[in-house]
């Protein structure tokens, strides 16, 4: 943590706005990044961006700065977007079913069979994400989407880094499993624990 | 001069060692048994205890599942199945005259079902039961002889 | 073959994730030149990144936080001074201790303390001079009872699950 960033929060947790401003113009695109991709839907992951940092406000003095803040500030965000889900407790419907539900993007270049088919795969990744436990779910996020070392997401979720392998590991087949029928030629290729049956050609690099 | 006080000194040494060694040391007795209402069944060599475990308990049947005797060091834990399932750690953490401590660790998956210290004179049982085993329930019966 | 397979697999993920030192991406990049199987597995782990990485980038990207931190602020300026009657309420509010992690430990724990209070009060062996058998005792997943019996010879360490009956001393 730099000397800028130390003082930024020691000023927060002395009650001053402007500094928690200050950390917010720095970390609200991460704190979205992550919230985004639990919940997949943008109201609700701009809802919770200002819960993290309301609650931040809140917390800061609990924050001793034995660990690196954004360690602190994604734990805080993960837990917050957990326990959104768990409260809001949703069953996923595909708006898709529902005529006249499907709102086109603003890019009118793309045709609307791209558009619809993004779309698919989002909400059918949605519904994946649901089923994984909250702890995978987390390892997934801090890895696929911030892109955080395993010792960075070790801290971040409070645990070794031996775990934090596991729950990735886990994760991923889960999801692959999952996701099979949408991970186009590679729908069979989940389980990285056990040598492959069969060796395929590589026409599939052709495909792709 | 010297060498006159050297042996008797190396021997009172190697006296007082082994009577350390001696006094870090205690026998314990470890019985499984496994008690439930099927039935009227004492296991003969519950004997010496049953009329211990007819008063406490309201159990018809006592049967022995296992009979370990441990030699117990200071500080040195033992451990043995404590059937079904389960293992029990024993450690002698602490002896002096006529009181044996014991720290017992009861392990079953990784988990500690029961961690306790107790003091034993010579002659006296610690019981400690209640996990579910068939129809019945599990009781270890501990004592220890120093 | 098979088994350099297994072996690459074990390290494919540390290797997807740049977490593989380098002498472990040298044994994964020999060999999935070879192993168009264990490329494949790679192509599964690509392919599954980049559907949950870009959506959310692209949302990220488009984002412009309308009104988030003006909302941010209300809600800090309006929790930083009640009114004398949100003061008031504060005070007399219990609602708190009626969230589970609050109450569900507060009765666990009186559960215990009434449990081992019950026995010290209700206990018929008269107390003893000098030391009691057991000194410590906890369990992860039992209640824990202590008794004495009367003649001092046999102390009883017994493991309740739940609320059970049946299984414990007379």
């Amino acid at each position: 943590m730099n000397q800028e960033e130390t003082e930024m929060i020691s000023r927060c947790q002395q009650g001053d706005q402007e500094a928690l401003r200050e950390i917010y113009d720095r970390y609200q695109k991460k704190v979205y990044r992550i919230v985004y991709g639990v919940v997949r839907q943008r109201e609700e992951a701009l809802d919770l961006v200002q819960e993290v940092f309301i609650k931040l406000f809140r917390s800061i003095k609990n924050f001793k700065g034995r660990s690196h803040f954004y360690t602190y500030l994604y734990r805080m965000v993960m837990n917050t977007a957990i326990d959104h889900t768990r409260k809001t407790g949703k069953h996923f419907i595909s708006s898709l079913d529902e005529e006249g539900s499907f709102q086109p993007s603003d890019e009118v270049e793309k045709g609307p069979e791209r558009i619809l088919l993004h779309k698919e795969a989002e909400e059918k990744l949605k519904w994946a994400m649901e089923k994984l436990p909250a702890e995978q779910k987390a390892a997934l996020i801090f890895r696929e989407v911030e892109g955080l070392s395993y010792q960075e997401m070790a801290g971040a979720m409070g645990c070794s880094i031996g775990t934090v392998m596991s729950r990735l590991h886990y994760g991923r087949k889960r999801m692959q499993e999952l996701l099979k029928d949408y991970m186009g030629a590679h729908g069979q290729g989940g389980d990285t624990s056990s040598a492959p049956k069969a060796q395929k050609s590589p026409k599939a690099d052709e495909e792709r | 001069m010297k060498r006159v006080f050297v042996h008797p000194i190396v021997l009172l040494i190697l006296v007082l060692f082994s009577t350390s060694i001696a006094l870090g040391q205690a026998q314990t007795r470890i019985r499984v048994i496994q008690a439930s209402n099927i039935g009227h069944n004492i296991d003969p060599s519950l004997r010496d205890v049953y009329r211990e475990l007819g008063s406490l308990f309201s159990f018809t049947s006592y049967r022995l599942l296992r009979d370990e005797t441990l030699d117990l060091i200071l500080n040195q834990p033992v451990t043995i199945s404590a059937h079904p399932g389960r293992s029990m750690e024993v450690s002698l953490i602490g002896l002096r005259r006529d009181i044996a401590k014991l720290r017992i660790r009861v392990v079953r998956e990784e988990r500690d079902i029961l961690n306790t210290e107790v003091r034993l004179l010579p002659g006296r049982t610690v019981l400690i039961g209640g996990p579910r085993h068939g129809e019945g329930v599990i009781i270890y019966a501990v004592s220890a002889h120093f | 073959m098979q088994d350099l397979c297994s072996q690459v697999l074990k390290l494919l993920e540390k290797y997807f994730d740049q977490e593989a030192t380098d002498k472990e991406k040298l044994l994964v990049e020999g060999h999935l030149q070879v192993c168009p199987a264990c490329l494949d597995v790679l192509r599964s782990m690509e392919e599954l990144r980049t559907l949950i990485k870009v959506p959310v980038e692209a949302a990220a990207r488009e984002e412009d936080f309308p009104w988030v931190w003006q909302k941010i602020e209300r809600e800090i300026r309006s929790q930083r001074k009640p009114t004398w009657l949100q003061s008031l309420r504060s005070r007399l509010d219990v609602s708190p201790l009626f969230k589970k992690k609050i109450w569900i430990p507060a009765v666990a724990t009186l559960a215990v303390l009434l449990m081992i209070t019950a026995q010290l009060i209700f206990k018929e062996t008269p107390s003893y001079p000098g030391l009691s058998d057991v000194e410590y005792v906890e369990s992860e997943d039992y209640n824990v009872m202590v008794y004495q019996s009367e003649n001092q010879k046999v102390t009883v360490i017994w493991l309740f699950e739940g609320t059970e009956k049946g299984a414990s001393p007379s």
